[in-house]
């Protein structure tokens, strides 16, 4: 698939953000174009590989689509730890997930590796009725967070490629010229790390 | 049925020896499996009688079962012939007991006419769920599909949401589960909001705190047909309130398991929240996994394992499972703690690193979430899980795949890093399943299925047989001269034999025959298994006394158990069934079951050996 002369990475992007807002459908809708209308909350995170092949370099995306539940947000670490993008999504009908959106960016600011390329995405667009995160208020805060803004809808398919293009776009002209391949780091074991948190 | 027939470990030519036989000493195994009624006199327990212990839910026994102890066994020459010259030491008494149509008939106690069966309409379009609980519900499966599977018929989905502690369709279920917390907060509820019954929570909590104060626990409390099972973890209740007539020790294990399947998504160290802070509000860290219980509770109705306390395999030729072994076993020595390749709820292959054991109940827990979490058949993915039984306080990591739509690899380890090894893994596993055709072996052993009481063998199997290509080879054939008189011509097995459930206790597996007509209604199969279950605690009870055989006849079934150091057989007859012959049966199932042990069980490489 790549092509001679051409940059091959090979990068890990995480999928973040609150159950329910349509991380697995985006994923899935990228990965094998199709939406379900009942998707099946996360357990623990799965893992999807997408090739994306650009002008300038073929991407291979490692595609981690984490779970929103609750007792698995203190994993998280194990996940985006050696990520090179990220896409943190709400739910524009939820002003929770939004507010979660936000923590999980602060996260990811203070945790993750200092090159991470980060987006915001406001997903389930296509439900303009029930909108409660207005656009301009996503676009604002990530303006001020040096994030990259996408509304968009797994169902409808809006943005969806354009997301993924986007990242691919960056992760080539961020990318060293030589062929790389980002991959998770071991990282020290700790097994009495607790999963979750008791508040 | 004679002693030559044993052979089942000694090598020979056969295509497929079994190198690893059961470490135990030859000659008991023929011994051991000559049931007779010479005996029943001999240690004489009487099932049901000695209900004198401080747990008064033995009482439900002694109160519906009138008791014919030690009745003189006919038909007794008939079955000594079988078995001459065997040792009789390790021959137990049969018990007679015969039972006042004791076994529960689900469906036709709760008229439709109550407003029930409209409820159940209304809530299980809202809800989509549904259950075999309910007699409607059962009765158009069997007109539907009147030989469907009791697996298949369940709709899986939490129940009846819209109901709280008012409704009187609440009320009426037959089988309640609860799970809360020790300051009262609701957790988890089978049927209904749990955030709705939080009235109903605090009453619970209050029964169980005003015992525990006395320096005592509730165990169980009685009510009319109602039995009302606690079961205290910690800082977290568990609770059971049934009118299903299922004895207190079997409601009491599926707590257990309740308890350990919250463990497994959790780990006990969510105890620590409540030490925090003893209104800690548990129901968020369980979000998403309604499904995963309901599930299990499902599996109280039709899944063996959840009593027995064992396994089952998928059956498949000796040297095909051990293909499927090496592979694991390789993989296993590259810092895998548990390789388990399973098809549904049947186990293909285990393998565990150096003494690390899996424990079956931890298997059943381990297989019940994966199967019912639909997000494992989406992709690979990397979970935190816990073996309650292995350790439940840590974590382990499953890496899951689905190789096809039922078959599903999971490698577990002790690493959070482990993912791109466990994968790579997992290619190199999936690539030898299907270069060696295990994968296929597997889907066609799902079609064949398993033992048929039809195919019972008259005569023990020539040495060169072989289960494979099915085990049908050995049929009953009508002008068989040693032919089995069969009340009902053409319906189940030779002597009325309708369907038997053999657990190796060494092994921790049992394997249970294919339902087959008159047992062919998810009605009738959940009959039967509550019947078995019934059985077991009778079998397993400590206050009555250790049982060696029992034999039971009421209108539906003659039931006939019988438990030796090495296996416990548990089988069900035509009820007119009639008692030498059906003993005798008895005996030649445990040797049919012996010749094909290296096709139905794990045999050598399970780590429950060690
Ligand atoms: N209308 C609409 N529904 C969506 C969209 N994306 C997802 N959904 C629905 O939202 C629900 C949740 O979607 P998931 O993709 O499972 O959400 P998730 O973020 O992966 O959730 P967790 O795995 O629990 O963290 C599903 O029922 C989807 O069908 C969208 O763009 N529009
Ligand atoms: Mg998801």
């Amino acid at each position: 698939m790549a092509r001679t002369g051409n940059k091959n990475i090979q990068a890990k992007l995480v999928l973040l953000g609150d159950m329910g807002t349509g991380k697995t459908s985006l994923v899935l809708r990228f990965v094998t174009g199709k939406f379900l209308e009942y998707q099946e909350s996360t357990i623990g995170a799965a893992f999807f590989t997408q090739v994306l092949s650009l002008n300038e370099a073929t991407i291979k995306f490692d595609i981690w689509d984490t779970a929103g539940q609750e007792r698995y947000h203190s994993l998280a670490p194990m996940y985006y730890r050696g990520a090179a993008a990220a896409v943190v999504v709400y739910d524009i009908t939820s002003m929770e997930s939004f507010v979660r959106a936000k923590k999980w960016v602060q996260e990811l600011q203070r945790q993750a590796n200092p090159t991470l390329i980060m987006f915001l995405a406001g997903n389930k667009a296509d439900l303009e009725e029930k909108r409660k995160v207005g656009f301009e208020e996503g676009e604002q805060y990530a303006k001020e967070n040096g994030l990259v803004f996408l509304e968009t809808s797994a169902k409808t398919a809006q943005n969806v490629n354009e997301l993924f293009y986007e990242i691919a776009k960056k992760l080539a002209k961020a990318s060293p010229s030589r062929p790389t391949g980002i991959k998770l780091h071991s990282r020290s074991q700790q097994n009495s790390r607790r999963m979750f948190c008791c508040s | 049925m004679s002693s030559e027939s044993r052979a089942s470990s000694s090598g020979d030519e056969a295509s497929e020896p079994n190198p690893n036989p059961i470490p135990k000493p030859p000659e008991d195994q023929l011994a051991a499996l000559a049931l007779s009624e010479t005996d029943s006199h001999a240690n004489g327990v009487v099932h049901g009688s000695a209900g004198e212990n401080n747990h008064n839910h033995q009482e439900i026994e002694s109160d519906e079962e009138e008791v014919e102890a030690n009745s003189a066994a006919p038909g007794l020459a008939e079955v000594e012939e079988s078995r001459e010259g065997l040792p009789r030491g390790s021959v137990g008494g049969v018990v007679w007991a015969r039972t006042n149509s004791e076994l529960e008939v689900d469906g036709p106690s709760s008229p439709s006419s109550s407003g029930y069966a409209g409820e159940r309409g209304s809530s299980s379009a809202s809800s989509g769920g549904s259950g075999i609980d309910e007699i409607s519900e059962v009765r158009n499966e069997e007109v539907v599909d009147g030989f469907s599977d009791l697996q298949a018929s369940w709709v899986p989905g939490k129940r009846h949401v819209d109901e709280d502690d008012a409704s009187l369709s609440w009320r009426k279920r037959k089988k309640h589960f609860f799970i809360l917390s020790n300051s009262g907060k609701p957790i988890y509820s089978r049927h209904g909001d749990e955030h709705k019954l939080a009235g109903f929570s605090a009453t619970l909590q209050a029964i169980i705190s005003f015992v525990e104060n006395g320096g005592d626990h509730v165990k169980l409390v009685r009510a009319g047909k109602h039995q009302v099972v606690f079961l205290v973890k910690g800082p977290i209740y568990l609770v059971c309130i049934s009118c299903t007539e299922e004895p207190y020790e079997s409601l009491r294990m599926q707590l257990e398991l309740i308890y350990g399947q919250m463990l497994l998504i959790l780990t006990k160290s969510v105890n620590r929240c409540f030490e925090k802070n003893p209104k800690f509000d548990m129901t968020p860290l369980l979000g998403g996994t309604d499904i995963v219980f309901s599930s299990l509770i499902h599996s109280f109705s039709w899944n063996p394992a959840t009593f027995l306390h064992a396994y089952t395999c998928l059956p498949l030729a000796y040297a095909t499972r051990q293909a499927a072994g090496a592979i694991l076993q390789d993989v296993a020595d590259s810092g895998v703690l548990f390789a388990i390749l399973m098809c549904k709820h049947k186990v293909i292959s285990l393998v565990g690193a150096q003494k690390a054991s899996l424990h079956p109940d931890d298997m059943l827990l381990l297989s019940n979430f994966v199967m019912a979490s639909e997000s494992f058949r989406t992709s690979e993915s990397f979970s935190p899980i816990c073996l309650p039984r292995y350790n439940p306080m840590a974590f382990l990591y499953a890496y899951v795949h689905y190789l096809d739509a039922d078959t599903y690899l999971m490698l577990l380890t002790t690493s959070s890093d482990a993912f791109y090894h466990l994968k790579d893994c997992r290619i190199r596993i999936e690539m030898v399943l299907l270069k060696s055709s295990v994968l296929s072996e597997i889907q066609r052993s799902m079609i064949d299925g398993g033992m048929r009481v039809e195919e019972l063998p008259l005569d023990p199997l020539p040495r060169s047989a072989s289960f494979s290509p099915h085990l049908g080879q050995h049929t009953l054939s009508t002008d068989s001269p040693d032919r089995f008189r069969e009340p009902y011509i053409g319906v189940g097995g030779p002597a009325g034999l309708w369907h038997f459930i053999y657990r190796s206790i060494f092994l921790d597996q049992y394997v249970s025959s294919e339902f087959s007509p008159p047992i062919s209604s998810p009605r009738q199969q959940k009959r039967l298994y509550r019947a078995y279950q019934k059985l077991y605690a009778s079998m397993h009870d400590r206050g009555i006394g250790p049982h060696k055989t029992q034999f039971r006849r009421d209108e539906n079934y003659v039931l006939l158990c019988w438990v030796t150091q090495d296996f416990e057989l548990y089988a069900a007859f035509d009820p007119l069934a009639d008692k030498a012959l059906a003993i005798k049966t008895c005996n030649r199932v445990c040797q049919w079951v012996k010749d094909v042990e290296n096709e139905i069980f794990l045999l050598g490489a399970s780590p429950f050996s060690w």
